[in-house]
């Protein structure tokens, strides 16, 4: 056999082993009952509850913003992320957060935002009064 | 709406484009197809006809392209926000640097810059490659059929769902919108733009996208004389041109990632300079498969061996970018990448491509495989290219892996859609993830690139050469360790795993500093592969220090302890908050905020360091500047830019992470000044008044009283306050009040400043942060301080220069005049004839006072400027000068009332807003990196030089 084909079963031999604990690297969008449940990291993706508070006073403490999500299922939970409050954070619908649930909080670490389309307003595009 | 006729629209240049866009496509088929026949009839007399046909059809292609561009630009520059394109990419307030930004921001632009550098290379082809010019410009004619398939915006199909063939740049507004005012005619003068994303107004925004795809583009080159070779059967004759523009290709691909890299670190506040963002990744993959093959076909060149992997390598690099293109541009990341484009509807159309390039790369290869010559004989175990040839499949190995994990939402997509109940899959920390596997594939390169550089190709007899090759490797071997030892000393390696790392880095720089100095001899010509090698040790050593050893150095004492388990509190606690000017030691620093200024949209704040010894002596000082960018009505941080102090071995980086809230949202800031409550007290003058305030504790039931004590010292009618601009004819009352608080220490001095124009008050409140207090003077002051000009009893008195004249107790002097006068209310104009009449008054009990009031001759008008001694009330006007006698006209008053207590104003309520929130990282070692990526560019360059200067003899 040529050595080359030594050389590659190998390698397909590390690849399938790798495989096999690349899975301990990923997970399902968790929701919170899920979390809870787990103890360990996930990732949450959730909505945002804009009519409950956000709260960021980086006069007290720099590295920590609260706000609420409601998960795939419904449930509304508290997240608190270990950072400043991202900008433009009020515009964005969906939040994917990647954390652990401390008690009754989701204690995050991550944070990905997505924000609606640029075209959705009309107001976007026309002049503003007096302009 | 068909039926209006709008007016104010600029409908000819859209029509020249969408005419473009149509020959682009067309005359790119007609391209393709004349030089297909072309390549198929190359012996024949016909072959002349067709290529010219081939070429014709490729210039007028190229000529569309340049116009489309030219179009959409035309139309940015003139702001025609009637078309969507220019509408959503373009604003009025964008500075013309930024234009070519703005172009390439969207998915057309950068697939319009795509074709336009296919273009500029097939040219360079069409000049240059003599018999393969037809072979490759028809596959390069095909690809720029698809990529032109992309703009055509056009619908085929029947029924209420025709389906749509790419996405149109052209397009009007009101063809993609559908808003109440397109039933104006004249909607078009009322639209304004929403202008390039401020995160990319940036100069790196405008040499990274070209740089990244003349990469993308050039790859297309080794891919169409792949083909080609397969095509004509030609399989050796084809390795020379496609290495040079590999080299070429890999060379400028390299650079543009690294751009990326360079942005992201620069200046955006990612914090790093990779992330393993699915967008990064999926530019990497096609330049590991692309330095794959440089490898093999070095050695297909040398030794006949490896063409049939070289073939597979520049075929695959080509259906990657494809690839790459597809997960980007399709909206399939989603969520998964911070910076890939939203769904545009061409996913099938990017799928289309795909399997366009796989079927013609794998239906050609299959069929030809057989045919492509390759030794019978086996690389011996000791040669180059045995070696060399394991490094390539490590780096496809690489390749393939990075590409199985940033798939996952492809895999997800694909099973949602055989069963929609399926659970997508997502990696829960990527950077992990992804440095697990590439350290071990860094490890083999490392290893390889050493070792590879002392053997030799098609070793036939090693064991004569045996011993300088164990020779070699055994300095080579202990000279590592001995660095390797060194460099820890240096940055900390964690673990064994990054030792390991660490050593084959090193092991890559000192066995190929030894093959540049004694196998070559320093030849330049020859160095390029050992400068590549160099710089990749040096990189890896660069990553190793900057990654592993990367501290944030804006730690918060106060962030609460062992809320994750396992997590530091260094990775918790990324922001600090930093009051002005009051310092706080931030690892070998003394921070201090210490200003802030605002030009226009931007406001740069100033952060001094300081490094201390021992004895408290500062032995290094040095400023930061990192701005903020606000957005156009000031009420969102739109960027936030980082600053960066560089060493040459480590650099200290810093960003603004927030704002207090008032400085961010200045409508919120009203809204707080408007919220705050406060209280009235009358103040005598020099008599302390008191007032107590009542605080609730948060979260406890219980509350404290705080006293304030208040004196308002001197009033001023000249006052200045930093946020008060004077203009003529202003009343201003400033005061001078001194607060203290009784459980603190500390007495304030501020100096409110109210303001009279016209009909309108101005208030310029003065903040005390460390008491969280606002105080402002009531506008009951002007009634306090001022008396109405009516109630005064002027009495008119004649002086010549020093006559004293006694008035109620007073003695008035005339000390002289003052041809420069100096007066609140008076700013100087040209042709002013003015002057003001110096008088010191000395009061009855011993006081003396000074003032100057002004005559002023102004377009051949007199004028009088009164001037007033605030404590005794004295009025004074100065309203005539008689020449003959010397003498001047002075009217003298004094108001009936003293005045009495002043009415000030203090809410206690007021948050502080005088810090900022930082982050600041050190990262050692980071110019290693950014040296040894270079170097691999340099080297790539240089061994294209080479081959370039080799090409012109064949």
């Amino acid at each position: 056999m040529k050595k080359i084909y030594i050389v590659a079963i190998l390698m397909i031999v590390a690849a399938i082993a790798l495989l096999t604990t690349a899975a301990d690297d990923m997970s399902t969008y968790a929701t919170f009952a899920q979390a809870s449940h787990s103890g360990g990291r996930v990732k949450i993706a959730g909505q945002l509850s804009k009519d409950k508070e956000m709260y960021y006073d980086p006069a007290e403490d720099p590295n920590y913003f609260s706000f609420y999500i409601k998960d795939t299922e419904g449930e509304e939970r508290k997240v608190v992320l270990l950072s400043e409050k991202p900008q433009d954070f009020e515009l964005s619908e969906q939040v994917v957060l990647t954390g652990q649930m401390k008690g009754e909080e989701f204690v995050a670490t991550d944070l990905l935002m997505k924000c609606p389309s640029k075209y959705k307003d009309e107001e976007v595009y026309i002049k503003s009064e007096g302009k | 709406m068909q039926d209006i006729q709008y007016v104010g629209e600029h409908l000819l240049p859209g029509q020249v484009g969408q005419a473009a866009i149509v020959a682009s496509f067309v005359a790119s088929l007609f391209a393709g197809v004349s030089y297909f026949f072309a390549t198929q009839r190359r012996d024949s007399s016909e072959y002349q006809a067709w290529r010219n046909m081939g070429r014709w059809g490729f210039l007028v292609h190229g000529l569309s392209v340049f116009t489309i561009i030219g179009v959409i630009f035309y139309l940015m520059v003139n702001q025609y926000y009637e078309y969507q394109y220019v509408q959503a990419h373009v604003s009025e307030d964008l500075p013309f640097k930024y234009i070519f930004s703005a172009f390439w921001e969207g998915q057309e632009g950068s697939f319009l810059l795509w074709m336009f550098w296919h273009v500029i290379l097939g040219m360079v082809l069409m000049a240059t490659a003599r018999k393969w010019e037809a072979p490759t410009l028809t596959v390069l004619s095909f690809i720029q059929l698809f990529i032109a398939s992309m703009l055509l915006g056009i619908y085929v199909g029947f029924g209420d769902s025709p389906a749509r063939i790419g996405s149109n740049p052209l397009m009007l507004l009101r063809e993609v919108v559908d808003a109440p005012i397109f039933a104006k005619a004249d909607y078009a003068a009322q639209l304004t733009g929403s202008g390039l994303n401020p995160l990319l107004q940036n100069y790196w925004m405008t040499i990274h996208p070209p740089t990244l795809f003349l990469g993308f583009a050039s790859t297309s080159i080794p891919f169409c004389y792949a083909i080609a070779g397969l095509w004509k059967k030609e399989h050796k004759a084809w390795l020379q041109p496609a290495l040079r523009w590999a080299l070429f290709s890999g060379a400028i691909l390299g650079t543009g990632i690294l751009m990326g890299g360079a942005w992201a670190y620069e200046a955006l506040s990612f914090g790093g300079y990779w992330a393993w963002d699915p967008v990064e990744n999926m530019s990497l993959v096609p330049w590991l498969i692309l330095i794959a093959g440089i490898h093999t076909n070095l050695i297909a060149r040398s030794t006949g061996h490896s063409v049939r992997s070289t073939y597979i390598y520049y075929l695959l690099t080509f259906v990657f970018i494809v690839y790459s293109t597809f997960l980007t541009r399709s909206g399939v990341l989603g969520d998964t990448s911070v910076h890939a484009f939203t769904e545009m509807g061409l996913e099938w159309q990017l799928v289309g491509f795909i399997v366009f390039s796989l079927l013609l790369s794998g239906i050609l290869l299959g069929v030809r495989f057989r045919g492509i010559p390759s030794p019978q004989k086996e690389e011996a175990t000791a040669s180059k290219e045995f070696w060399m040839f394991i490094g390539t499949l490590v780096l496809l190995f690489s390749a393939l892996i990075i590409t199985a994990s940033t798939s996952l939402p492809v895999y997800n997509k694909v099973a949602q859609y055989f069963n929609p109940g399926f659970e997508g899959h997502v990696i829960t920390d990527p950077e992990p993830h992804y440095n697990k596997y590439q350290l071990w594939i860094a490890v083999f390169i490392g290893i390889l690139s050493g070792l590879a550089q002392y053997l030799r190709y098609r070793e036939v007899n090693f064991q004569k050469y045996a011993s300088r090759f164990g020779l070699h490797t055994g300095i080579a071997l202990v000279a590592t360790a001995a660095l390797t030892y060194l460099t820890t000393l240096w940055i900390d390696a964690k673990a064994w795993q990054f030792l390991v790392l660490l050593f084959c880095g090193i092991f890559t720089i000192v066995t190929n500093l030894d093959y540049l100095i004694t196998f070559i001899r320093g030849n330049l010509k020859m160095a390029g592969s050992a400068f590549s090698h160099i710089g990749f040790g040096i990189m890896i050593v660069g990553i190793l220090a900057s990654g592993l050893n990367k501290r944030i150095i804006s730690n918060n004492p106060f962030v609460m302890d062992g809320l994750i388990e396992g997590a530091s509190r260094e990775e918790l606690a990324r922001n600090i908050l930093l009051f002005k000017n009051s310092p706080l030691i931030m690892g070998p620093y003394e921070v201090t905020y210490t200003n802030d200024t605002v030009d226009t949209f931007t406001r740069t704040f100033t952060v001094n360091y300081k490094r201390k010894d021992e004895k408290g002596n500062v032995v290094e000082e040095f400023d930061l500047h990192p701005n903020i960018l606000y957005d156009k009505s000031f009420t969102k941080i739109s960027a936030s830019n980082p600053s960066t102090k560089r060493y040459w071995d480590r650099d200290i980086f810093t960003h603004i992470a927030s704002l207090p809230q008032v400085e961010i949202d200045m409508d919120y800031r009203r809204q707080r000044e408007d919220s705050l409550n406060y209280r009235v007290l009358e103040a005598p003058i020099g008599r302390p008044v008191e007032l107590k305030d009542t605080v609730q504790l948060k979260n406890v039931d219980t509350s404290v009283v705080k006293t304030y004590i208040l004196t308002v010292g001197r009033i001023n009618r000249t006052p200045t306050h930093p946020d008060y601009k004077p203009e003529e004819g202003d009343i201003a009352i400033g005061a001078t009040i001194k607060v203290e608080r009784q459980d603190e220490d500390s007495i304030y001095m501020v100096n409110p400043v109210l303001v009279l124009r016209g009909q309108l008050l101005y208030s310029y409140p003065e903040q005390i942060n460390e008491l969280n207090a606002k105080v402002r003077l009531n506008e009951g002051i002007f009634d306090a301080v001022l008396s109405p000009e009516t109630n005064l009893d002027y009495q008119p008195f004649t002086f010549k220069q020093g006559d004293k004249i006694e008035y109620k107790g007073y003695q008035i002097q005339f000390a002289g005049f003052n041809r420069n006068p100096e007066h609140p209310n008076y700013v100087p104009r040209e042709d002013d004839i003015a002057v003001s009449a110096m008088i010191s008054v000395l009061a009855p009990n011993g006081e003396s006072y000074v003032a100057q009031p002004v005559y002023l001759i102004r377009d051949n008008r007199p004028f009088n400027l009164k001037d007033e001694i605030p404590g005794p009330g004295l009025h004074f006007r100065f309203t005539g000068i008689d020449p003959s006698t010397e003498t001047i006209e002075l009217q003298v008053a004094q108001s009936d009332k003293k005045t009495e207590a002043i009415p000030i104003e203090l809410a206690t309520n007021s948050l502080r807003s005088d810090y900022i929130v930082l982050e600041a990282i050190e990262f050692p070692g980071i110019n290693l990196f950014w040296l040894g990526s270079t170097l691999m560019m340099i080297g790539l360059a240089v061994s294209m030089g080479r081959r370039i200067g080799q090409g012109v003899k064949v």
